[in-house]
C-alpha cells in the first residue's frame, strides 16, 4: 500500500496533516485529515470569574477573536440570566458585521481567490495573494486593504481595542457610540456594500462565466449530500449574531430549530482512534460513519450550509443574490462544496448591508447599552455563527460566578467529518494509478479550503503557518517521493 | 526637531498558550525598562505592542513605521529549548507558496510584499528575535523553565537592535 502524507514540518508534534494511503494499483485506499487540537482550555478557565472568559476566549484564536468574544458574551448573559438592551445587541451585531466583512474579504481574495483567479493548475509560487494582485490589478488589492481597515476601525470603536474586543460584559457593553462615530461607521458601511457588490461581480466574471470553473464547481468530486445547519432569525433568515440554529436534511427539509441551551439534545460527538479531535454529528440522526445521505448524522456549518438552512437573507440585495445562487445551481439545497465560495460572497454583501442598517438605526447611539444583572449566575450557552461555522460556548458557574466547567464547539470542528469526507473523495477521484503531482494535490486541498478550516490558534508561533509535507509511500509503507515547499 | 525613527517593538504570540506567550513576556519586560533606558535612544520614537496575529493582520500593524523588532516563539527542533535566535525576515520559511494546513491567511513575507504592492508604507527594517519553544499546544500562562530563563537574553537582543538603529541615524 502506498502512503501519501501531507505533514507539518516545523512543529515537533505531528498534528495537522493529510495522509493518503494508496493501494497496490496506486489508487486511493483511504485518507485521514488530522488537525491540531489545543488542550486544556477548560482547565485553564475553571476557577476564573466567568465574565473574564469572553476576553480569554478571544485569545484562543488570532483569526476570529471577535467570534469567540461574541459567543462568550452571549453565554455570560445567559449565565447571569440577563437580556441586554436592544442598543447593546445592535452594537454587538454591528461590530460583528464589520468583522464578517473583513474575514470573508480575506478568505475570498487571499485564499480562495488564488484557486480561481490563478487556476488550480497554476504553479504554487503564483497561487497566492501576490499572484491574485498581479493578475487582477493593484487597485483591487488596495480595496481589499481598505475593506480590512474599515472593519478593524469599527471593531476598535465598539470593541474598545484593536483586534481583540473587550467591551462585552454581562448584560451588554461597557460603552456606546456617539453620533460622530455613528456617521463614520455608516460611511464605511456604505463603502463596504459597494465593495461586496464589486466582489460578486468579479466572481461572476472570473468564475461563473468560465465554463471550466463552473464545471468544477458543479462536478461530483466536490459534492456531498449532508445535513446543513445555521443560525436564523424569527423569519428563518440568515443571522450571524442571534436566533435559533436551523437544521435541514439533505433534501432541504427543515427537521427542526434549536435554541442555544438545547444544543446537547441535537449535537453529539463521535471519537475516532486516529485523531484527538472529535467529530460532531446530529444526535437525532445518529453516527453512521463518514458517509453522505439522509441516514447519516454528518452535517456542515459553513456559509453554504447557512444559506441552505435558511429561507433567505434579511437584506434586499443579498436576497437577490441568494435567489440567483439557487437558480444558477439548480435549486435548494446546494450540495457542491466549491459553491461555498460564492455563498461566502453573498454573506459578505449581507454583512455589509446589515452594517449600514444597524448604523442607521435611531437607537444605535442610545445610552441604554447595559442591563445590570441581578440574578444569581448558574449556567449558560451562547451561540453565534463564526465565519467558518456555528460557534457554541457553554459555561457553568458556582453562585459567585466562578467558572466550574466550560465546553466549546468551535466552527471548524462542526465540519471535521465533512472535511474528512471531502478530502477523501477528492483524493479518490483525482489520484489514480499512483499519479500524484502538485496540481492534483492542490485540487485535493481545494476540497478542504472551501470549508475555510481555521487553525489560527496554532499559527502564532513563527513562521506563522503550519506547512504541509507530502510523503508518498509505496505498498510497503516506504516513502518513495517527498514533496516540500521551497524553504 | 529632527524626525525620529519610528520603531515598533512587537511581542507576538498567544499569552495563554504556554511558551507561545514568550514574545509578550519579553515585550512586557521591555515596557518595564524602557523609561530608564529611553535616553540612550534619542533618535528613536519607540512604541511597544503585543499581538496575537499573523500574515495580513500583522503586516497592517507594521504600517507607518520605519523599523520593527518582532519577538516570538519558534519551533525548529534544531536547538535546545530556550535558545534565542536573531533572524531576518528573509530567513523565515515562506509557507504560503505551497501546501498549508492553515489556509486562513498568508505568510508575513507575502503579506508584506502585497502591502508594498498596494502602496502601504512599511518598514525598511524588520528584525526578528525568536525563542525556541517547547509547549505551544496546551493552555497555560506559564512558560517552561528554559524559555522563562531566556527572557533576559531576548531583552538584551532588543536593546542591541535599538542601539544599532540609534547608530544608523
Amino acid at each position: 500500500m502506498q502512503r501519501i502524507t501531507i505533514d507539518p514540518i516545523t512543529r515537533l508534534e505531528g498534528h495537522g496533516k493529510i495522509e493518503i494511503f494508496l493501494d497496490e494499483q496506486g489508487n486511493v485506499a483511504n485518507s485521514y485529515f488530522q488537525i491540531p487540537e489545543l488542550r486544556g482550555f477548560e482547565r485553564f478557565c475553571v476557577g476564573r470569574q466567568v465574565e473574564e472568559i469572553p476576553i480569554l476566549t478571544n485569545r484562543i484564536c488570532g483569526v476570529c477573536p471577535e467570534a469567540h468574544h461574541m459567543a462568550g458574551a452571549k453565554a455570560v448573559d445567559a449565565v447571569y440570566h440577563v437580556d441586554p438592551p436592544r442598543t447593546a445587541k445592535m452594537l454587538r451585531e454591528l461590530l460583528y458585521s464589520a468583522f464578517y466583512v473583513t474575514d470573508h474579504t480575506t478568505h475570498f481574495y487571499a485564499l480562495a481567490g488564488p484557486d480561481f483567479v490563478m487556476g488550480p493548475d497554476a504553479p504554487v509560487a503564483e497561487r497566492n495573494i501576490l499572484g491574485v494582485i498581479h493578475k487582477v490589478g493593484l487597485e483591487i488589492g488596495g480595496k481589499v486593504i481598505q475593506a480590512r481597515k474599515y472593519g478593524h476601525t469599527v471593531v476598535e470603536m465598539i470593541g474598545g481595542r484593536k483586534v481583540h474586543p473587550c467591551t462585552s460584559i454581562p448584560g451588554g457593553l461597557t460603552k456606546g457610540i456617539n453620533e460622530e462615530q455613528r456617521q463614520q461607521i455608516e460611511e464605511m458601511g456604505r463603502w463596504a456594500v459597494d465593495f461586496a457588490l464589486f466582489s460578486l461581480k468579479l466572481f461572476e466574471d472570473i468564475v461563473l462565466k468560465n465554463s471550466t470553473y463552473l464545471d468544477l464547481i458543479l462536478g461530483d468530486i466536490y459534492t456531498h449530500r449532508t445535513y446543513y445547519i445555521g443560525l436564523v432569525d424569527e423569519n428563518n433568515k440568515v443571522n450571524f449574531y442571534d436566533g435559533k440554529v436551523s437544521v435541514v436534511d439533505p433534501e432541504g427539509n427543515r427537521i427542526g430549530k434549536y435554541a442555544p441551551n438545547e444544543y446537547t439534545e441535537w449535537i453529539a460527538e463521535h471519537v475516532e482512534p486516529w485523531t484527538y479531535l472529535k467529530f460532531p454529528y446530529l444526535k437525532k440522526v445518529g453516527w453512521k460513519g463518514f458517509v453522505d445521505g439522509k441516514d447519516s448524522g454528518v452535517y456542515i456549518a459553513t456559509p453554504l450550509s447557512r444559506l441552505n438552512a435558511a429561507d433567505g437573507m434579511a437584506t434586499p440585495r443579498a436576497q437577490e443574490e441568494y435567489e440567483k445562487f439557487y437558480k444558477t445551481l439548480g435549486g435548494k439545497p446546494v450540495h457542491q462544496r466549491l459553491a461555498t465560495h460564492w455563498a461566502r460572497l453573498i454573506e459578505l454583501l449581507y454583512a455589509a448591508e446589515r452594517w449600514v442598517e444597524l448604523a442607521t438605526d435611531p437607537e444605535i447611539t442610545s445610552d441604554n447599552f447595559r442591563t445590570i444583572p441581578t440574578e444569581k449566575p448558574t449556567e449558560g450557552v451562547g451561540i453565534v455563527e463564526a465565519p467558518r461555522g456555528t460557534l457554541t460556548h457553554h459555561y457553568w458557574t458556582d453562585e459567585r460566578g466562578i467558572a466550574t466547567r466550560v465546553n466549546l464547539i468551535v466552527g471548524t470542528t462542526n465540519n471535521y467529518a465533512a472535511i474528512q469526507m471531502s478530502t477523501n473523495k477528492a483524493a479518490r477521484n483525482l489520484i489514480k494509478g499512483g499519479n500524484v503531482n502538485e496540481a492534483l494535490l492542490n485540487m485535493v486541498e481545494m476540497a478542504f479550503r472551501a470549508y475555510d478550516p481555521c487553525f489560527g490558534c496554532a499559527t502564532h508561533t513563527l513562521p506563522g503557518k503550519m506547512p504541509l509535507e507530502v510523503i508518498i509511500r509505496d505498498a510497503n509503507g516506504e516513502p518513495i517521493r517527498e514533496l516540500k515547499q521551497n524553504l | 526637531m529632527e524626525k525620529r525613527l519610528r520603531t515598533r517593538i512587537i511581542g507576538l504570540g498567544n499569552p495563554i498558550l504556554g511558551d507561545d506567550g514568550v514574545g509578550w513576556r519579553v515585550a512586557e519586560q521591555i515596557e518595564k525598562e524602557i523609561e530608564a533606558k529611553q535616553h540612550l535612544y534619542p533618535h528613536l520614537w519607540i512604541d511597544i505592542q503585543k499581538f496575537s496575529l499573523g500574515g495580513l493582520s500583522l503586516m497592517e500593524q507594521m504600517m507607518d513605521t520605519d523599523a520593527v523588532i518582532l519577538i516570538d516563539a519558534i519551533q525548529t527542533g534544531n536547538q535546545p529549548i530556550g535558545s534565542v535566535y536573531r533572524l531576518n525576515i528573509e530567513e523565515l520559511p515562506n509557507y504560503s507558496a505551497g501546501h498549508t494546513t492553515s489556509p486562513h491567511d498568508t505568510s508575513l513575507q507575502n503579506a508584506l510584499e502585497a502591502g508594498k504592492l498596494m502602496g502601504a508604507q512599511l518598514p525598511n527594517l524588520i528584525w526578528i528575535i525568536a525563542i525556541e519553544a517547547e509547549k505551544v499546544y496546551e493552555f497555560s500562562e506559564q512558560l517552561s523553565l528554559p524559555v522563562e530563563q531566556a527572557i533576559p537574553q531576548a531583552c538584551q537582543a532588543v536593546w542591541e537592535y535599538l542601539s544599532q538603529l540609534e547608530e544608523k541615524r
